[in-house]
């Protein structure tokens, strides 16, 4: 079963290496060209842009390169740019292979038909757009599939006389482009619906003119954005940036058509939401990358927008709350539970404020004194656990190993002493040997759970008369059968007359333990003979001294002096922190910790501890 | 097992036995006695080399093994095992499952990989699996090493007359292509079959094959 599972993951391997262009995972990458007729400054094209990729890279197995260009036709109007921009379109993207193609076209179709039929004959086309122009035959001729998402006027309208029934004037800002026109169109088909509210239309004058004109709009008057791709100066104007532009003068209220200008200080509208638009168009093209033809899938028209009001312009103009629809989001409203309850608060804060001032004045003269102590020993201690624990993550392969040996051996003898006792005249002296047997191997295993766990133990320092010897040994088998499994020798060479030291048991070991299985990671790369480990330890200048070398690839010359800094590592899994914590351990034992490269070959880790008085 | 009658003479090779290797005695006892428990003859080594350095031909049955053992290691076990005159089946006990080695012993040809937690069924019938195994190999070794001391009988030229032979060839081709008379030949021929024991061609074709002669040549014809 095993063997299978295991063939099974190389055989996929091999079929991934067929593939030119994939990710780790072994999933083909998709590459998504997005073209977009406005520029950077659009920000409801922005959003969709946004939107369109989170949502895709979302619901895709695979992972997607997104390819984004912008004609940005606002600026550049004149013919020749947009031949150029083909030009470079075809000559960048000649040797790419392309996936699908997002197009965002906003004045014609053109960008989502007969430019990516031109260039990309083949490859799939999905367009969004929002605008009221007429869908050409030429793009269902293409085969292209896509959102057109009209502008919500009904919707709008509605909401406005909702907000403010007793609006009496309505003016349009609207500009000249053919798409420009066609909205306008529009909306003076829906004007034509509504009762009673006369309809004006500031389309002749340049819109820099708008912000002195709207200072003395007649009461009852509101001002509906419409799209301005460009005026009769031929400028093109965002609605957020109409927006701004407005507000500090406008003594009538102003509603929109896209989301983007939301939080402008306009009053809302059933607005189309680029994010929202974004996710549908993300579900189709989708649906179109998993293979499934654009033929197939019908274009979509959308008439329906959200209704969106920005509750600090419902302030401004006094509009009553009570009025805006349920159905209708209110953005930018600040938590009511502050209003209600503001006296409250401000009282219970003060309590707090007092209380909390008077329990840091006790407490100051106290804490000062042992704070920078605390601090350092509670890091200290804090640090040794990280460690610890990380370095029991490489052990614990090794204790678990170390674990199943005695309970493999209790589960047989249990067996075996079934089998025995199933035997006609079962032999006594036999199952009191496995019994006995059994609780050898019992206590075996609890030693080595003892172990572990007063290895996993968040201690803080302690201090005690300690026997290197013992410590060392102990720390050597605990490594013993790590070792074993990298075919590492370790060897011991401890004088015989080495003091007792002062110091905590469990940090000493911890750092031993750390020099031990660096000096093994050291020797991955060795040849058998000099696979050697060794720890030394013997007196020296009222001292004693510890080693452990390794036969390993040494220390760079230049980082000997740097190994012990915080996050410095020299190997690719490690994380740096292990020789800091250790020299940290050391020294708050009252020892020196130092590293330096043996004449020979390897490097060798030397610490100092106090003897015990 | 039958357990052997102590009143039959001494057997001249030992019977099927369970070699059980493992570094650590106490687990060692305790699968030894439940293996022994079960009816089988089992014999306990604490380390490969001992084991190796006592290795015969003529010993029978199966190896059960640790993988990490000090010294040579159960997957170098295996491998020294499979280049003996005796490779005998084994079957790898570990106290933790070790994806990449136990990939490695399969390919080697292992009978099992087991942890040292499974149940004792699990041994044993990796055992049983194991011990029939060794029989059906020990009797194809058998029947091998047979054929290879009849066609040993054979002289040079009588072996490259059968080549031809099993190739088809008919008595003139033959001579033909090595030069000689016809008759020859068919002495030859008559001189093969008496040798190995056989009637027909057919035979003959089988019997090369079963032992793997003349493969090298055959794609160059």
């Amino acid at each position: 079963m095993m063997l299978l599972l295991t063939l099974g993951i190389f055989s996929q391997t091999r079929d991934v290496q067929a593939q030119p262009s994939t990710n780790i995972y072994g999933a083909p990458i998709k590459r998504v060209l997005m073209l977009f007729s406005e520029g950077r400054e659009s920000s409801g094209g922005l959003m969709l842009e946004q939107s369109i990729q989170a949502e895709m890279q979302k619901r895709s197995t695979n992972p997607i390169e997104f390819y984004v260009e912008r004609m940005d036709v606002g600026r550049f109007s004149d013919p020749m740019h947009s031949r150029l921009f083909q030009d470079y379109l075809g000559k960048k993207y000649a040797g790419r292979h392309l996936d699908l193609i997002i197009a965002v076209p906003s004045r014609d179709y053109s960008l989502a038909g007969e430019v990516p039929d031109a260039l990309f004959p083949n490859v799939p086309v999905v367009f969004v757009t929002v605008n009221e122009l007429e869908v050409p035959t030429v793009l269902n001729k293409l085969g292209v599939t896509g959102i057109i998402q009209r502008f919500d006027l009904r919707g709008t309208m509605a909401l406005i006389l909702k907000l403010q029934p007793d609006t009496r004037r309505i003016v349009v800002v609207g500009g000249t482009s053919s798409s420009d026109r066609a909205t306008l169109n529009r909306i003076e088909e829906v004007s034509k619906t509504v009762e009673g509210v006369e309809f004006g239309f500031w389309t002749n004058e340049p819109i820099a003119a708008l912000p002195a004109a709207a200072k003395n709009l007649p009461e009852g008057t509101v001002i509906l954005l419409s799209t301005v791709q460009r005026d009769v100066t031929g400028q093109q104007y965002m609605m957020p940036q109409m927006a701004q532009m407005l507000m500090p003068t406008a003594n009538s209220p102003i509603y929109v058509l896209g989301s983007s200008a939301l939080g402008s200080g306009v009053v809302g509208g059933a607005v189309i939401d680029p994010s929202d638009l974004g996710v549908r168009t993300a579900q189709l093209a989708g649906h179109i990358l998993t293979g499934v033809s654009p033929r197939s899938v019908p274009i979509e028209i959308d008439t329906s927008g959200t209704q969106m009001v920005d509750w600090h312009a419902l302030q401004r103009w006094h509009i009553n709350e009570s009025r805006v629809p349920p159905e209708c989001f209110v953005r930018f409203q600040p938590v009511s539970l502050w209003e209600e309850h503001r006296h409250l608060i401000l009282f219970t804060a003060a309590v707090f404020v007092l209380q909390a001032a008077t329990i840091a004045g006790l407490l100051t003269q106290r804490r000062q004194r042992r704070r920078a102590e605390m601090m350092l020993l509670s890091q200290r201690t804090e640090l040794a656990h990280v460690s610890r624990v990380s370095t029991m993550g490489q052990l614990a392969s090794s204790l678990a190993h170390e674990l199943n040996q005695p309970l493999g051996a209790i589960l047989r003898n249990a067996e075996a002493g079934e089998l025995f006792l199933q035997k006609e005249n079962p032999d006594l002296d036999e199952i009191r040997a496995i019994l006995a047997d059994i609780r050898k191997d019992d206590e075996r295993a609890g030693n080595v759970i003892n172990r572990m766990r007063s290895l996993l133990k968040r201690r803080s320092l302690e201090s005690d008369p300690l026997d290197l010897h013992g410590l060392i040994e102990e720390t050597v088998t605990l490594a013993r059968s790590d070792a074993a499994s990298r075919r590492i020798h370790l060897s011991m060479r401890l004088a015989s007359d080495l003091p007792l030291v002062l110091g905590d048991r469990v940090h000493l070991q911890q750092v031993l333990l750390n020099l031990m299985l660096n000096g093994m990671d050291a020797m991955g790369a060795c040849r058998t003979a000099d696979r050697v480990l060794s720890v030394q330890a013997q007196k020296l200048d009222g001292h004693v001294q510890v080693a452990v070398k390794d036969r390993g690839t040494g220390i760079p010359a230049d980082k000997v002096e740097r190994v012990f800094e915080p996050f410095f590592s020299t190997k690719n899994e490690g994380m740096g922190m292990g020789l800091a914590i250790s020299r940290t351990i050391i020294e708050a034992h009252g020892g020196t910790i130092r590293a330096e490269n043996n004449p020979d070959k390897g490097a060798s880790f030397i610490f100092t501890l106090k003897p015990a008085p | 097992m039958n357990p052997t009658n102590p009143a039959s003479p001494a057997p001249v090779t030992p019977p099927p036995t369970i070699y059980i290797l493992d570094d650590d005695a106490s687990f060692l006892k305790s699968a030894t006695r439940l293996l022994r428990a079960s009816g089988y003859q089992v014999e306990a080594f604490e380390s490969a080399q001992v084991f190796l350095d006592k290795l015969t031909p003529g010993m029978s049955g199966c190896v059960v093994t640790d993988l990490e053992m000090p010294g040579l290691n159960g997957l170098q076990l295996q491998a020294a095992l499979a280049r003996s005159a005796n490779p005998m089946p084994v079957i790898f006990l570990s106290a933790q499952g070790d994806i990449p080695k136990t990939v490695h012993a399969m390919r080697g040809g292992a009978e099992d990989f087991l942890t040292k937690l499974g149940p004792k069924e699990e041994l044993l019938d990796a055992v049983k699996r194991a011990l029939s195994r060794d029989v059906r190999e020990r009797k194809q070794r058998g029947r091998m090493q047979e054929l290879h001391d009849l066609f040993a009988q054979l002289s040079e030229r009588e072996l490259e007359v059968l080549g031809h032979v099993v190739q088809g060839k008919l008595n003139k081709q033959i001579a033909d292509e090595l030069g000689i008379n016809e008759r020859t030949v068919k002495l030859h021929r008559t001189n093969i079959t008496r040798t190995l024991q056989v009637q027909s061609v057919a035979e003959l074709t089988r019997l090369t094959e079963e032992l793997g002669l003349f493969k090298k040549n055959r794609p160059s014809e």
